[in-house]
Order: structure tokens, then sequence, then C-alpha cells
């Protein structure tokens, strides 16, 4: 399908940037009224919006799509600076870096078996509970 | 030389050393045929970080301060544009809102029931290995993708640094040995939730996912919205009561 949009016009990049700032700016004045106990970052709003923007068709595909995608492709290189930044403090890798790499060592497997299992478990639920609800319709 | 060091310190020099070291994390990657050490990222993130020493023990000044003064300056700008990257991940979620739109609410409840186990479990792990408390919050949102795990550590009171090694060290993990722990834990049989799993290894977890499978690359992008939105909704409530 994404063949296909090929004919479809791309807005100008100009207008792509344009669509991007007038979210971010709207997010971040959201985020900003948040109440510092419930802390929403900007991007994540952004997010939200642009996702509503699309689905409720108000913005089209055509006008974000080149722009964001050359963003998604870039995301790698965007985190170097973030990763660098532990230069800034390099005292906390000498004095607890095992302990945090065990720590991240642990996160890792645990996120990934608990959340597979998790979703493995809620979906065969679902599913029952739906066939349950044919059972009893059929009855 | 105080005309020189001026000049080093505009943006130039951080935004040349964060392309120079992704670049050749890039070209040792495709030569070597994919050898974990060598994800970009990594790379990039470890070489960067030597690079800053030795200039530091050149200069005879420490890490920290040609960190915050050539590094940081072209740094922050790269770092600006994960604000639009972010929010483009809308676009990837929109195209797949078939897959959503089925599988919505099993995605979501399985997202924030296995976020809350998780969270107990760093937590413990953190405190058994006697992390302070800044390293331990900043343990707690790396589920998320870094761009929103690193303001909802600063929000619980977490070393945001920390959260990124964290996010960028599990990514790698994921990355290398995924094939591992997918047959020690037998993860195969659920498409959907080995999609997901992956994709708590973020968008390097997602890459992963994808030879897997383009059902468990399509999930592995949606977990790395939802539950990047599920850490932000989850941790910070989960840190007040816990922490």
């Amino acid at each position: 399908m994404p063949r296909k949009d090929k004919h479809h016009k791309t807005a100008p990049i100009l207008v792509q940037c344009a669509i991007f700032a007038g979210i971010l700016w709207v997010a971040s004045i959201l985020s900003a009224l948040c109440p510092p106990s419930f802390v929403v970052p900007t991007p994540v709003i952004g997010l939200v919006l642009l996702y509503l923007l699309l689905t409720l068709r108000i913005v089209k595909l055509e006008w974000v799509e080149g722009l964001g995608m050359f963003l998604i492709s870039l995301i790698g290189f965007l985190f170097v600076p973030s990763g660098i930044q532990i230069a800034n403090d390099l005292g906390i890798l000498k004095r607890e870096g095992l302990q945090i790499l065990l720590v991240i060592l642990v996160a890792t497997v645990v996120l990934l078996v608990v959340t597979a299992y998790v979703t493995r478990l809620v979906i065969a639920i679902h599913k029952r509970i739906m066939g349950g609800q044919q059972h009893d319709s059929i009855n | 030389m105080t005309a020189l060091t001026n000049n080093l310190a505009l943006p130039f020099t951080g935004i040349f050393i964060s392309l120079a070291v992704f670049l050749a994390g890039q070209w040792l990657f495709k030569k070597s045929k994919g050898f974990f050490l060598f994800q970009p990222l990594f790379f990039g993130m470890v070489a960067g970080i030597i690079i800053l020493i030795i200039w530091g023990k050149v200069q005879g000044t420490s890490t920290a301060y040609v960190y915050r003064h050539f590094y940081k300056p072209g740094g922050d700008i790269i770092f600006w544009f994960l604000n639009p990257a972010t929010i483009a991940f809308a676009i990837p979620l929109f195209k797949r809102n078939d897959v959503l739109k089925k599988y919505w609410l099993d995605i979501i409840i399985s997202l924030v029931i296995s976020s809350v186990i998780c969270l107990f479990i760093i937590l413990g792990a953190s405190k058994l290995v006697g992390l302070s408390h800044s390293s331990a919050a900043a343990m707690l949102p790396q589920a998320a993708t870094t761009a929103i795990a690193m303001p909802v550590a600063e929000a619980i009171g977490g070393n945001s640094a920390v959260t990124a090694i964290a996010c960028i060290v599990k990514a790698v993990i994921i990355y290398a040995l995924a094939d591992v722990f997918i047959k020690a834990f037998r993860l195969q049989h659920s498409q959907i939730g080995l999609g997901l799993g992956l994709g708590t290894g973020g968008t390097i977890g997602s890459a992963k996912a994808l030879q897997f499978g383009v059902l468990e690359g399509a999930m592995a992008s949606v977990c790395v919205v939802i539950s990047g939105i599920v850490v932000d909704l989850v941790v910070i409530p989960f840190a007040r009561l816990f922490m």
C-alpha cells in the first residue's frame, strides 16, 4: 500500500516542519499545565496529539510522513548525546557501575520474559471470555 | 590559545564528534556483520566518552569539564531533535491501526500488568545490590524509550544520564542475546507476546523483532509507543508509593 501512495503529493518540507513545530508548541503548553505531581513530558503529549490528529483524519499522513520517517530513521544517532551525557559524572560508574550493570541485566531479562508471558496469558484469557460469550449467545 | 578554546566551545565540536563516532560504529557494525559490541549507538557512546576522557587528560582538566564546555553545546542541539523524532512515532502507530484496533485492550492490559510486576522486581534488585536512591530511581523507567524514560527519571529524583545508559545497554543486550533468552524461556509461542517483549528494548529491540517476523516487528513498535505512555502513567505514582 505505501508504494501506491507515491502518487499522493507529499507536503513541502517546510509545511511538514510547521506541523511538527505546531504540535510541539501546543504539547509544551499542555505539558506545562500538568501539575508537578503528574509530569507528562512534552514529546509524550505530542505523540498522542499527532496520533489523534491522524486517526481523526484532521492531519493527512502525507503531511507528516516524509519528515517523520526521516526523523525515525535517525533515532539511533539522536541518542548518542544521551549516552555520552554520563561523561559529566563518570564517578557514578566508578562507585556503582557494576551494581547498575547487574540491575540492567536483571531488568532486561525480566522485562522481556514477564511482558511476553503476561501478554500470552492476557490474550488466552481474553479469547476464553470471548469464546464463553459466543457460547452463551448460542444458548 | 583562548581563541582556539573559544572556537572549540561552539556547537560544531559536539555535533562533529557525535557524527564521527556514530558513523565509525555503523561502518564497524557492517564490516563485522553485526557484532553486537559494534552496535552503532553503543559504540558511539563508548568511543565518545573515551575521546572526552583523553581530551581531558591532554588538556589537564576533568572529563566533566571537557563534556560541559566542548561536547554539550553540540550534543544539546542533536538531543533537541529527539522531541520531533519521538512524536513521529505516532506515524507507525497510526499505520498499524488495524492491529491496534483488534488487540488494543489486550496490549494495554498486558503492558500495565507486566510493567507493575517488573517495577517491583527492578526496585527489589536495586535494593538488593544497594544502589543509591538516584540510581535506583533511574532504573525504574527503563522500559520506556530513552526520550520518555529520561524526563520520567528526573521527575522521580533519578539520574537521567544513568537512565540513558540503562536504555542503551538494555537494547544492546536484547539485540545480542534475544535468541538465547527466547530459547531459554520458551518465548516463541506467542508472536504478539514476543514482539511486545522485544519492544522493551526500544527501537533497537524493534529492529531485532523485525528479524523474527512482520507481526513481531509491528508489535515491538507498538510496545515502544504504548509502554512509553504506560511508564509515564505508572512509574511516577509507583515511585511515590514505594520509594
